[in-house]
């Protein structure tokens, strides 16, 4: 009884009203990250987290545009071989030292240093000279990467990439492993960004600081607690009670909230930087190997349909392969209709009148595509008669599957690495690509996007890709699906933060009242 | 005493170890696998993949891996998480273990006193209104599951009333809900107990013997009746706890708890084989260790019984 009393003493103690710190930032990550550091970096908490500390040669605008960031400009040589920067003047580290060009050789050299478990940004690596050595142990360097004067730095390729300017690269530190020891990243940031590192509490939260010495200013805020909350309901209720500044709501809870007229004024909508296409692969059901086929497939999705009954309405519709907001985006291709009488027809032209002749076909996802999966092949039946199965199955099954050209039919996405088109026409349906899940090969698609890729003037290039786009629906390569949208709320006293096509927007110009 | 607590210890080693291989085993059927889930939609990447099966050991026969397991274990060494780069298993429980005992002990804290005196009182006063009213909550306590009177207390406490906080750990006035959650459907468990056995105590020779001396109805309860109620109740509440260690999964999760509840769910969507199998390893540790507090505890109340 006497522990009873002084629980509830203790507790009402402890009741009063949660205040809230003017100067924090508080917003919601659905996971911890599962690292914190530049090198092994390779995932999407992880991108939310470190982005503020961390930066590259440019970084991408909020309209999906690259401008320059620790590098001011570069320029390729004729061959587009090699490849020369002049880095920012007048950076310094969250530690107090400068930046330079060895901080550029050493990040390279260590998201390829063998025993280092490089993360996303490793592969961006592959085409410099002495990259492969270095990384098989052959090389104590890589040979590749000059250190010129200490603001310039010149890179050697193997195979030119004219993209190399705009991956999202996060240059580290040269000095911190000497000074605060291999597990540097629990005790602090090696980045130049505009938040530096304060604590991770597992399961908890990360804090940043704001950086003062940022060289494009200093926020104006103290700095963000970015608070660990996996329930999509809790994070809303925190919203609601004033715990969390800015809620990226998480798909299992869009109904709600774009259903409630209390947050209207609070939400934000915003495509993902993230395709959806339907895949067919040719060699595994032969129907899909007949154009007509492929473009009923289309024709019998309703995407409006879609978009209110699936989505919610947290989708826009797609008409290529690019979506708005990454460089290389065609506004103005034609829409895809619903025409069940025409793709009835088609079918028929075909010689599957009513879908007669049609082998059985299974599509297939995961678990939270259920919907999705279930909707198409009603329609797929309906429409055009075809005999469709449903199998879910687990997600790393479904996407190694998928990966090794093993599933006939398909609702997939890929989420941009980098912001030009390049990310996504380059990874679908060039052949070759380890990612071409269709294993879809149309040899002029191919050439017009092999000259794409030497394209070092950027509007030629995004021309070139608007070629290939017309190629690749002309072939009805693929039926586009619509794109899903962020959702986002964000209280009327927190400004300068948006959602973009690639998640949160600069946390360095946000202002709270 | 101590060669039957030493016993008992002894024989939870076989236990443990039949516990390690069916948890070997069942992660290993999961479909999808750890390596796919670290390379998500990259898992095309072979030759990162093989590399990273290599260093994580999983490309090695399954005998040879549950071997390996084992052996670490008898050093105390419960391998490398899967999710976390480069973060042993013992640190990623660390916080979580102390985090999930507290809060069960809270909510026991509270359940035992409530129950007992909502029992005691439904028992002395049987078939009156007070037992009516203290049965009719309790069960309704029971009746509602958790994560409804979770969002209900979230709803009312701290959406409307702005007394509480919605989530989270770490202060006091966050300990709050999740506890009431997880004690009040205890408390009624143990009080419907409480009231049942107190009701068999009352009927006894000597409380009959104690009341004809004239000894006050007070003092007759509180004396008495109530010592020889909580023998029963103390096996019940050994129960009772790994139940609550139970419901953490459940209150972990809706109160953003960085317990243990909630980092085996998410290990176990990260295909976090090695932290998964420490945590199921841990719980039944928490109950053959309950069990063995509530047989020598049996002992301590009752000195007729003895352990051998």
């Amino acid at each position: 009884m006497r522990a009873l009393a002084v629980a509830c003493v203790l507790a009402a103690m402890a009741i009063a009203p949660p205040v809230a710190d003017a100067k924090m930032l508080r917003v919601n990550i659905v996971a911890d990250p599962a690292m914190i550091d530049p090198i092994t970096y390779s995932e999407l908490v992880a991108t939310n987290v470190m982005r503020p500390m961390y930066e590259g040669f440019t970084r991408t605008r909020d309209d999906g545009a690259s401008e320059p960031a620790l590098a001011t400009g570069w320029s390729f040589s004729a061959d587009n071989k090699v490849l020369t920067f002049r880095l920012r003047d007048g950076v310094r580290f969250h530690s107090g030292r400068p930046f330079g060009a060895k901080d550029v050789k050493y990040t390279f050299e260590e998201l390829l240093r063998p025993g280092n478990k490089g993360g996303l940004n490793a592969p961006s690596l592959k085409t410099i000279a002495g990259a492969a050595e270095f990384a098989d142990g052959k090389a104590t360097g890589i040979s590749g990467i000059r250190v010129i004067d200490p603001l310039t730095v010149e890179i050697d390729f193997v195979r030119p990439d004219v993209l190399f300017p705009i991956y999202p690269f996060q240059f580290m530190d040269s000095g911190t492993v000497a000074e605060l020891g291999p597990d540097w990243m629990t005790k602090a940031s090696a980045g130049t960004g505009p938040y530096k590192f304060v604590r991770w509490t597992r399961g908890v939260e990360v804090e940043e600081a704001a950086n003062p010495a940022y060289w494009g200013g200093a926020p104006k805020i103290d700095g963000i607690h970015f608070l660990v909350v996996p329930s999509g309901d809790t994070a809303l209720s925190m919203y609601d009670a004033g715990e969390l500044d800015y809620v990226e709501v998480p798909e299992s809870s869009f109904r709600r909230v774009l259903a409630d007229d209390r947050y209207a004024r609070e939400l934000l909508k915003v495509g993902k930087a993230q395709v959806n296409y339907l895949g067919m692969n040719q060699s595994l059901y032969a129907p899909f190997r007949d154009i007509r086929v492929r473009q009923a497939m289309s024709l019998a999705i309703d995407r409006a349909a879609m978009i209110k009954g699936l989505f919610n309405n947290a989708a826009i519709p797609l008409n290529g392969q690019v979506t708005p907001g990454v460089a290389g985006f065609h506004d103005g291709l034609p829409p895809l209709a619903f025409d069940p009488a025409r793709a009835k027809q088609l079918m028929a032209d075909a010689g599957f009148p009513d879908g007669k002749g049609l082998p059985t076909v299974q599509i297939t996802s995961t678990a939270p595509f259920k919907d999705e999966i279930t909707y198409l092949a009603g329609q797929f039946k309906r429409v055009l008669g075809m005999p469709v199965e449903v199998n879910v199955v687990e997600r790393a099954t479904h996407i190694r599957a998928m990966n090794a050209g093993e599933e006939a039919l398909f609702p997939w996405g890929w989420t941009a690495d980098y912001p030009d088109a390049q990310t996504f026409l380059g990874a679908m349906w060039t052949s070759g690509s380890p990612y071409n899940r269709t294993r879809y090969k149309n040899p002029e698609f191919d050439r017009i996007m092999a000259d794409a890729q030497l394209a070092g003037d950027a509007n030629k290039r995004y021309a070139l890709y608007g070629e290939a786009e017309k190629v690749l629906m002309a072939d009805w390569a693929t039926a586009p699906l619509p794109i899903t949208t962020y959702v986002a709320l964000r209280k009327p006293n927190v400004h300068g933060l948006t959602e973009t096509p690639f998640g949160f927007s600069s946390f360095q110009p946000v202002v709270i009242d | 005493m101590l060669t039957y607590a030493a016993r008992r210890l002894a024989v939870m080693v076989p236990t443990l170890a039949i516990v390690v291989l069916l948890v070997f085993f069942a992660t290993r059927a999961m479909p999808g696998d750890p390596i796919g889930v670290m390379l998500s939609d990259h898992s095309a990447d072979l030759v990162l993949a093989s590399r990273l099966r290599a260093e994580y050991g999983l490309d090695r026969p399954l005998g040879e891996q549950l071997g390996h397991y084992f052996l670490g274990l008898l050093t105390g060494d419960l391998g490398l998480s899967f999710r976390y780069l480069h973060v042993s298993v013992a640190a990623v429980l660390a916080s979580g273990i102390r985090v999930s005992l507290t809060l069960a002990t809270l909510a026991l804290a509270l359940a035992v006193p409530l129950g007992v005196a909502g029992g005691v009182l439904a028992a002395v006063r049987r078939n009156r209104w007070q037992d009516n009213t203290i049965m009719a909550t309790m069960i309704g306590m029971i009746s509602v599951p958790n994560f409804a009177l979770a969002t209900f207390l979230v709803y009312l406490f701290s959406i409307r009333l702005h007394v509480l906080p919605v989530a989270g750990w770490g202060t006091v006035a966050q300990a709050v809900l999740p506890t009431l959650v997880l004690a009040l459907p205890a408390a009624a468990y143990i009080g419907r107990l409480a009231r049942s056995f107190m009701l068999e105590v009352l009927r006894q020779d000597y409380i009959r013997a104690a009341r004809a001396k004239g000894l006050s109805p007070t003092a007759i309860v509180l004396g008495h009746a109530l010592r020889n109620t909580m023998v029963p109740l103390s096996t019940s509440i050994g129960v009772v706890f790994g139940g609550l260690l139970s419901a953490t999964f459940v209150v972990e999760t809706l109160f953003n708890i960085p317990g243990l509840g909630r980092l085996a769910i998410d290990s176990i969507f990260g295909r976090d084989y090695p932290v998964i199998s420490a945590i199921v390893l841990l719980f039944t540790v928490f109950y053959a260790l309950i069990n063995l507090g509530v047989d020598l505890l049996y002992a301590a109340i009752d000195p007729r019984i003895r352990l051998a």
